[in-house]
């Protein structure tokens, strides 16, 4: 029996092992606004570079992305609804616990998971994101109409192929809904951000790091859309996360010599 | 062993994209690169994006440097090859992306 079916979604997710698993707690990634799961981490070299640090891959394209529905109405972009869907994949899965990737607004969503479901989350790594109002100045009733930051965000991806406008306005307001606060911050999960330097919608992630005891890593040169495919963002979350692993993980043969 | 020069031009990046500007290459003249090994990472004004290298070889020249903008279609890199390496279908392509594992999942609002 279940309550409210026609509040469900299909969801399209990726389930990505490695040919030599390295370790047995998979990496979760959480594309950013507007996109979805291949433009943000595929076509950026993630998905290769978590390949070849032998870790099992698993990412979603959330709800109003890319392959997976697109409802318009705006309580089905709250935050707890993007969570539960993480949630029911990672029980599809048998995922226990995730190292949680996120990208802007993955990022808020990777926050959420690992505050409602500590359990879940090992660790926890924040790209792009910072704790101000990202939506700050923005009309919401017409996202894109004026020339807040997040306007420029909304004009660039509403354009892209296979977009429905209507939909993500109603993901902006959902998100809205729910005003991101620091605190409390999630526990149990160390914390990992990082921005370009030249990134204004991550505005005050070095402080949010230290609020929640973590590490701020600076891109140097980068904007928020830039940011992503930059390699040493790669291998300080590479390495952040390699430092969590036990050195040797269930699967991981023993070291030779 | 002989080996011959191929050169890589700018593959067209979709979406009516005319253009991408260089943020940084990943592999440096003389390197040896794997095929699909990443090569260069380029911007559009769509988003950033990885180039996996098109083929297995050493690099002998590389066409524009970072910050530069380069046209769909220009000179990007210039390989040294094996000469009896196969060629066809190779030049001025990005590799295609083998059969991507996707599942879809129904998902149902928890029973409480």
């Amino acid at each position: 029996m279940t309550a409210n079916l026609a509040g469900d979604v299909t969801m399209r997710y990726v389930d990505l092992r490695p040919e030599e698993p390295g370790e047995a707690v998979p990496v979760l990634l959480l594309h950013g606004f507007g996109t979805t799961f291949d433009m943000n981490w595929r076509a950026t070299g993630w998905t290769q570079a978590l390949a070849d640090a032998g870790r099992r891959v698993l990412g979603p394209d959330l709800r109003g992305h890319g392959a997976t529905d697109k409802p318009t109405d705006s309580g089905s972009y709250l935050p707890e609804r993007f969570v539960a869907d993480l949630v029911s994949m990672l029980d599809e899965l048998g995922a226990d616990r995730v190292d949680a990737v996120g990208y802007s607004m993955g990022a808020r969503l990777a926050w959420e998971l690992a505050l409602r479901h500590p359990a879940r989350v090992r660790s926890l790594v924040l790209g792009g994101f910072g704790p101000r109002d990202a939506f700050a100045g923005t009309d919401l009733s017409d996202p894109g109409s004026g020339d807040t930051p997040f306007d420029h965000v909304f004009r660039t991806v509403a354009a892209l192929p296979g977009n429905d406008p209507a939909a993500l306005a109603a993901c902006a307001r959902g998100q809205a809904a729910r005003p991101f606060s620091a605190d409390p911050p999630p526990v149990g999960a160390p914390v990992l951000l990082a921005a370009g330097a030249r990134d204004t919608l991550a505005a005050g992630a070095e402080d949010l790091a230290s609020h929640c005891g973590g590490t701020y890593v600076e891109i140097p040169g980068r904007d928020h859309a830039n940011a992503v495919s930059s390699r040493a963002f790669k291998r300080s979350v590479v390495e952040f996360l390699g430092e969590r692993a036990p050195a040797r993980g269930p699967g991981t043969a023993p070291p030779v010599g | 062993m002989a080996e011959e020069n191929v050169t890589f031009t700018l593959p067209d990046l979709g979406e009516g994209l005319v253009e991408a500007t260089v943020l940084e290459w990943q592999v440096a003249v003389g390197d040896r690169v794997e095929r699909n090994a990443p090569l260069v990472e380029v911007e559009t004004t769509k988003s950033a994006v990885v180039i996996p290298s098109p083929k297995e070889g050493r690099i002998v020249e590389l066409h524009a440097a970072e910050d530069e903008v380069v046209a769909v279609g220009a000179p990007l890199v210039t390989f040294a090859v094996a000469a009896d390496a196969p060629q066809a279908g190779i030049v001025g392509r990005v590799p295609t992306e083998e059969a991507r594992p996707a599942r879809r999942v129904r998902l149902r609002p928890p029973a409480d």
